[in-house]
């Protein structure tokens, strides 16, 4: 007690600098007032709308893509939801965050059981297990480690059953459904009707070019009018690059509360915000579905052609209307699961696709009907036929004589066989080449490449899907400029008969020979025949539109058909072999040299292969009042009266077969809207036809695959946009 | 005969002189902290919404101790005064041995199911430990730079550990702290003009020839955080979103969207004080500031009033202690300072950070308790003079 009583220090030293302290002090809490009033008040509007925009965020609704349907309703291309796995990593393994004092162990890993419910393979999860640990690493507010990673990609449904029964085990694991275009076809037609992928970044910097972000709605609007965005689908190929501006649809948005992790909050704490933001935050723009296009193909004439096609490797086929230039099948093979490159088996399957598909010597991306140029053979003997007709140089009642070679100048011209007197009709239906050698040098290859052009070869035929080939109809002056000069003879001759320098592709053939059934009306070949809206309406009718009229004479071109006829209903013809009495078909074989000379060592197998002759049939149906033109390339398939026309033919057997069945399925329907049934006549004829097609029936109304909630039956479709063609 | 309360005076006994003001500010700024820590973290995650209840427990466990440290006659602590801080130093060596590692710095100390942090405890030793070396000096006038030496390494020591954990915000704070008890002496003016000259002449040189270009490279972070966008400038630019959006009123409790939409980082730590001007605006601001300054002017006034220099030290360490932190997490909230962690009294969360603040309002406590003490030398001295 005592030193408590002894004299303490002096204070006095500090006296003077209290009021010093004291005014600091209050000046400082002054500066944070002031500044508090320029934030809360002067600038408060201004926060308080960057608040506003902060929680209150333009949300896009996702449309649909449109619906791709066969001639007959059938659903070639469509959407299906593509159930993914997405996982939290900081809470499903919640034991590889940080660890922090103070805080209890929150939950159990719920990790290894997601694994094993998702059947992942050793590999894949450790895989998976180290990036969840490396996201881990921190567990702040903005880490990975609340970044949602996709561990699977369209899961089974049983499997997606499974964790949303098991979801109180699995905290952290997400399924959601994404669309998936779907193809139910699979490999049919995949050419023509093309697949849909995720935009590339090339494509997408087209659409949103350098200084984007600082764009205003308006020019945004103008580079980029579909609104594509990071991860959209995109059509890739065919149909659906081709009418992509249709398909795609529009997307729509809607304001809604979002929190600083993206996540969307309901509640009524959303619904006041949104009631205090006024009309402007319940603005809404409804998302435009896609339109639905309904194709002039018919994917049963198709399944047929892949049935016909089926021993070879490669090679195309083309039906086409010669009444209308609808295309009633497009054909290509070798061809490839557009399923696989859609993205709804994973994007692994897609590199793997890809690679696969780009390595194949066959080309399976490639649409040969279209993008491949081929030399015709002698399908191309009808247009110099009547190039010679047409100017008269050649009469062709005269014979001219076949001894089964021609040597001119230094060169031997060989003909399949010895075919003796010929005259005009005989050479085609006989296919001799010798006597298109002798009348050659009076027809000249100009005129047989005006013949030619007016039929619409050697230019593109405007089909709009996939990247067109314009062939080769080559002149004098193309030679001229091509060889420097030194015409010689020899190449007239090879135009004559379809080789050297000419080249068509499968399409425009078909169209020529189509033009040659109908009286020579070239028509625009034609893929989409309506466009829909997703409840049926057909919003655009296409007609048929012709592109050009050939300027041949009638007289002339009924000695060509009925040349042509005689290629196949002729004893001496080259299809009579394999013709079938029922049907009345006119066409020409064809068969192709490749001109392939194993210059670069290839392998032996290989070489045989290219080396072989391209096999050509392209016909009509029926030949006097012709419905539909076929032309069938087999790929190095050797002969094509062989090869080739039993393939054309057993297609028109099927598409007679096709229609005769429908013809009588719907007859009593117009009698009687009471009786789905066919009556037995109906039934009857229908057995008749399958009878007489012989080949394997498939049941007209059942897809290969399970049926698909979204197809309408085709008793219940929607009416066709135009009134069918006559039965 | 002398009335009871001249006893209480001269004896120092402190229940009559018991300091409403202080007492009744550090209630209501206790009170609205909690209140406020419900409303940012009601929207948290699951481990996050229970820190209001700790909190309690901690500023109950706080009350009980700073009325203990209130209790006992401060002069027990000046003789102690060395002790305590040696204590606190062995602590902060401690923490490199046994600290848990957390973001790349070790703070905490783990016992048993809990840690706590040796460097708030040290600011409370530091100061007394200035305090008894001020009170112990028998200079009094006319100090030189050599006269603060001993208090410079008394400072120099524990700021250098925690600059070590790194712990940039405790270690500024000691600083402050330091510097301001310095001013409170009589330098000479020609002390403080050199040692300024010093500095400025120091710092170039230093940038120029010692520090390497990742140091450089870190302080320009820390001095212009807005260049880091998507770290530290995120946090600031969300909090000043968050406060402006308050306007006059604020948007209510637990209305604020910037904090109930988990825009607002560290809502519980470093940034209480966004969701609290975010829910009650300029005027609900208005509040608080003034509540922290009375405070702080508070200390000063019991630091003018104490009866001796111990006292008085102690006193304007404290006020210190309180007024840089208020200032510092205001300022940084606001954007006039750069962001560094300091947390706000009484506002934020954490244990060791509460049982800091309330033992030093406990020291106040002591120290105007006993302001009314007259000391028996002058008392004497008065009477022999008569």
């Amino acid at each position: 007690v005592s030193n408590l009583l002894v004299p303490r220090s002096d204070v006095s030293e500090f006296r003077k600098r209290y009021r010093w302290m004291a005014l600091v002090a209050f000046l400082a809490f002054a500066a944070i007032v002031v500044r508090l009033f320029q934030l809360q008040v002067v600038k408060g509007a201004e926060y308080a709308a960057q608040a506003h925009e902060n929680v209150i965020r333009r949300v896009t609704i996702p449309t649909t893509r449109g619906i791709i349907r066969d001639a007959q309703g059938k659903i070639l291309a469509s959407s299906r939801p593509s159930f993914n796995v997405l996982v939290v990593p900081g809470r499903v393994m919640p034991s590889a965050r940080p660890q922090k004092p103070g805080r209890r162990q929150e939950e159990a890993d719920s990790w290894e059981r997601i694994a094993a419910t998702l059947r992942l393979n050793p590999d894949e999860r450790a895989r998976f297990s180290a990036r969840i640990k490396d996201a881990c690493v921190t567990d702040e507010d903005r880490s990975p480690c609340w970044h949602p990673i996709v561990v699977r990609e369209d899961l089974a449904r049983d499997i997606v059953a499974e964790l949303k029964q098991h979801a109180q085990e699995m905290q952290g694991a997400e399924v959601v459904s994404q669309p998936v275009r779907y193809y139910p076809y699979k490999n049919l037609g995949v050419h023509m009707l093309g697949y849909t992928a995720e935009i590339d970044a090339d494509t997408l910097a087209r659409y949103r070019p350098k200084g984007w972000e600082s764009m205003t709605a308006e020019e945004r609007q103008k580079q980029n009018p579909l609104g594509y965005e990071p991860g959209d689908v995109i059509g890739a190929t065919g149909v659906e690059r081709a009418w992509e501006s249709y398909l795609r649809g529009q997307r729509g948005w809607e304001k809604r509360v979002v929190d600083a992790r993206g996540r969307y909050r309901t509640g009524p704490e959303a619904d006041r915000l949104l009631d205090e933001g006024g009309a402007e935050a319940h603005a809404r723009q409804e998302p435009l579905s896609g339109r639905d296009l309904r194709l002039t193909v018919d994917i049963e004439l198709e399944q047929a052609i892949e049935r016909a096609m089926r021993p070879y490797q490669a090679g195309s086929a083309v039906v086409v209307d010669v009444r209308t230039g609808r295309l009633l099948a497009l054909y290509s093979k070798p061809d490839y699961d557009p399923n696989d490159l859609a993205g709804g088996a994973g994007h692994d399957r897609i590199r793997e696709t890809f690679n696969k598909l780009y390595t194949d010597p066959l080309r399976p991306m490639l649409d040969k009907t279209v993008s491949g140029a081929f030399q015709p053979g002698s399908t191309f003997k009808p247009f110099s036929a009547l190039a010679a007709l047409e100017d008269k140089v050649v009469d062709p009642s005269e014979h001219e004589r076949c001894d089964g070679f021609l040597s001119y100048g230094r060169r031997i011209f060989h003909c399949t066989h010895v075919h003796g007197k010929v005259n005009m009709h005989d050479a085609i239906a006989q296919s001799c080449n010798i006597y298109f050698f002798k009348i050659a040098p009076l027809v000249t290859m100009d005129r047989i490449a005006r013949i030619a052009t007016e039929f619409g070869l050697g230019q593109k035929t405007g089909i709009g899907v996939n990247p067109e080939s314009p062939g080769r109809i080559p002149t004098r002056s193309w030679y001229a400029l091509r060889y420097k000069g030194a015409f010689q003879i020899g190449f007239t001759l090879n135009t004559s008969i379809g080789q050297g320098a000419t080249t068509v592709t499968p399409l425009q053939l078909a169209l020529a020979y189509g033009a040659i059934a109908n009286g020579g009306t070239v028509y625009s070949p034609q893929i989409v025949r309506a466009v829909e809206t997703s409840d049926g309406n057909v919003v655009q009718d296409f007609p048929p539109r012709v592109r050009q009229k050939a300027r041949v004479n009638p007289q002339n071109l009924a000695y060509v058909n009925d040349a042509l006829y005689g290629v196949v209903n002729e004893q001496k013809g080259t299809a009579f072999p394999v013709r079938e009495a029922s049907l009345e078909i006119a066409g020409k074989t064809g068969t192709a040299q490749t001109g392939y000379v194993n210059v670069n060592n290839d392998d032996p197998k290989r070489a045989w292969y290219l080396a072989r002759d391209h096999a050509w049939f392209a016909s009509y149906w029926p030949a006097k009042s012709p419905e539909i033109a076929v032309v069938v390339l087999v790929e190095h398939g050797g002969s094509g009266p062989t090869i080739a026309a039993p393939i054309a033919i057993q297609i028109i057997r099927e598409y007679h077969r096709i229609e005769t069945t429908r013809i009588a399925k719907s007859q009593p329907k117009g009698k009687d809207a009471n009786k789905d049934a066919p009556t037995p006549k109906a039934a009857a004829a229908a057995v008749k036809a399958d009878a007489d097609g012989g080949a394997p029936a498939t049941p007209p109304d059942l897809g290969p695959l399970p049926p698909d909630p979204l197809a309408l039956p085709p008793d219940l479709g929607p009416d066709p946009p135009t009134p069918p063609e006559e039965r | 005969m002398r009335s009871r309360r001249d006893a209480a005076r001269f004896f120092g006994m402190p229940r009559d002189n018991f300091d409403w003001a202080l007492f009744l500010t550090a209630s209501a700024l206790a009170v609205i902290g909690v209140v406020n820590l419900y409303s940012a973290t009601s929207v948290s995650r699951a481990a996050l919404s229970e820190i209001y209840i700790q909190q309690v427990y901690w500023l109950v466990l706080g009350g009980i101790l700073g009325a203990v440290v209130a209790v006992i006659d401060y002069r027990h602590y000046e003789r102690l005064g060395y002790i305590l801080y040696g204590v606190g130093v062995v602590f902060l060596l401690l923490v490199f041995i046994l600290g848990k590692d957390i973001r790349g710095s070790s703070r905490w100390i783990q016992i048993g199911s809990f840690g706590f942090q040796p460097s708030e405890f040290m600011k409370l030793f530091l100061i007394i430990a200035l305090a008894k070396y001020l009170h112990d000096d028998p200079k009094t006038e006319d100090r030189s730079l050599k006269d603060l030496v001993g208090p410079a390494i008394l400072a120099a020591i524990p700021t250098f550990l925690i600059l070590k954990q790194p712990d940039l915000g405790t270690a500024l704070i000691l600083l402050l702290m330091f510097a301001t008890v310095c001013l409170l002496t009589k330098i000479k003016w020609q002390s403080l003009v050199s040692l300024v000259v010093a500095f400025g002449i120091a710092t170039p040189v230093l940038w120029t020839y010692v520090l390497k270009d990742y140091q450089k490279q870190r302080i320009l972070v820390f001095l212009n955080p807005e260049a880091n966008l998507l770290g530290s400038g995120w946090h600031a630019h969300h909090a000043r979103v968050a406060i402006g959006a308050g306007g006059w009123t604020g948007e209510g409790f637990m209305r604020g969207t910037q904090n109930q939409f988990l825009f607002l980082p560290d809502q519980h730590s470093d940034f209480p004080f966004a969701v609290f001007a975010e829910d009650w605006g300029f005027l609900g601001c208005l509040v608080l500031v003034a509540l922290y300054s009375f405070l702080v002017l508070w200390a000063i006034r019991i630091a003018a009033t104490a009866k001796d220099r111990f006292g008085a030290v102690l006193a304007i360490g404290v006020g210190a202690l309180i007024f840089w932190h208020a200032f510092f997490n205001l300022g940084m909230v606001t954007g006039i300072l750069p962001v560094v962690g300091v947390t706000l009294p009484l506002f934020s969360a954490g244990g060791s950070s509460v049982l800091t603040i309330m033992l030093g309002i406990g020291l106040l406590m002591n120290v105007s308790m006993r302001r009314f003490y007259v000391s028996p030398a002058r008392t004497t001295g008065l009477l022999t003079s008569i």
